[in-house]
């Protein structure tokens, strides 16, 4: 009794991790064409709210530019749930899982202390 | 068919209702996560997405770990501690775990015994404790369950709310996983307490875990 519920739990461990491993490819690859594709793919990329948000300024491909800056390689990635977090040379990345796939939910992102990030595109 | 269901009727019921409940759980936590999605911008769930999250897991799960902690403790404490007046207790003068005469174990046992009790070996010590520990184990279990699925929901929402994610020792010495643990914790101490005392005074006729409505308040370990 106590084996097979000692291996549950162990298995609901690894269902995490092998579930965050099986995103962690499109994840990286959402945050690396954002962040080095021209400005009508990164617009592309990013979340409903995070496009609003920064359309409030301008035409996105006009402003996705100045607003965002590129990165490069990736550092490190973070998948918990429908949420991820994409370090890059250069910037951070938070994307979120929709039904068209993982999106930009804010770029430029910088870290702000025990506060949240200082992102210079963001939804609500 | 109608005898076997009267016979198992408190299992079968209860076992009824868990399942009824968990599904209105279901329902209702998908609704509220939902409405938290679209606050912040997000797509909703379905009902499936939503069961298989961290979010419902340890909503669940810390639930379980806190019943089975409650009658892990009350099943070994009232060995040892008991309450004068009241159906929960056994007699006073019984603290302890008892001799094997009383307890019908060894050479005490009858012809219908489990056959383990009447081993005076490992599988009689065994067997002599073997509902507290399954209920304990049980409880760990739950309780690290609830470790990990709240690590796993926290961290989503940490992410959501854009900031890091922690590792899973920083939650257990986090506010998010003692917050969940205590508060119900107190709530299960307050029902165990209040159901020991209140039986002293109080009577629900037919119940077992009444005593007799004529018995008298300084009846202890009655049950009818």
């Amino acid at each position: 009794m106590r084996a097979i519920r000692t291996c549950m739990v162990g298995a609901a461990i690894a269902m995490l991790a092998g579930c965050a491993a099986a995103e962690r490819p499109d994840v990286e690859r959402v945050a690396t064409e954002f962040s080095t594709g021209d400005p009508t793919v990164r617009c592309a990329l990013l979340a409903p709210a995070a496009l609003a948000a920064l359309e409030r300024e301008g035409p996105c491909a006009a402003t996705v530019g100045t607003a965002v800056p590129s990165a490069g390689e990736v550092l490190q990635t973070a998948v918990w749930g429908d949420e991820a977090q994409v370090r890059l040379s250069g910037d951070t990345l938070f994307l979120t899982r929709t039904s068209a796939g993982w999106k930009v939910v804010a770029a430029g992102c910088t870290p702000n202390g025990d506060l949240p990030y200082e992102c210079r595109v963001e939804g609500p | 068919m109608r005898r076997t269901l009267r016979d198992n009727g408190i299992g079968l019921v209860f076992g009824g209702l868990f399942l009824l409940m968990l599904v209105g759980q279901a329902f209702s936590g998908q609704a509220q996560y939902n409405d938290q999605q679209l606050a912040s911008g997000g797509e909703p769930v379905s009902i499936g997405q939503y069961v298989t999250s961290s979010s419902f897991a340890v909503d669940v799960v810390e639930n379980w770990q806190s019943e089975y902690l409650q009658f892990f403790l009350y099943i070994f404490l009232t060995v040892w501690l008991v309450q004068r007046g009241s159906p929960e207790s056994k007699d006073i003068e019984k603290v302890g775990t008892e001799t094997d005469e009383e307890q019908k174990v060894g050479e005490h046992a009858r012809e219908d015994s489990p056959a383990w009790a009447r081993y005076q070996d490992w599988r009689g010590a065994l067997f002599s404790r073997s509902l507290g520990i399954v209920m304990g184990t049980i409880f760990v279990l739950s309780w690290l369950a609830q470790s990990v699925a709240g690590w796993a929901a926290y961290n989503s929402e940490q992410l959501g709310d854009r900031e890091d994610p922690i590792t899973w020792l920083a939650y257990l010495g986090g506010a998010d996983f003692w917050n969940r643990t205590l508060q119900n914790w107190q709530s299960e101490m307050l029902a165990v307490g209040s159901m020991a005392v209140l039986g002293i005074y109080l009577r629900q006729r037919g119940s077992p875990e009444s005593k007799p409505v004529g018995s008298a308040h300084a009846d202890t370990g009655e049950s009818g």
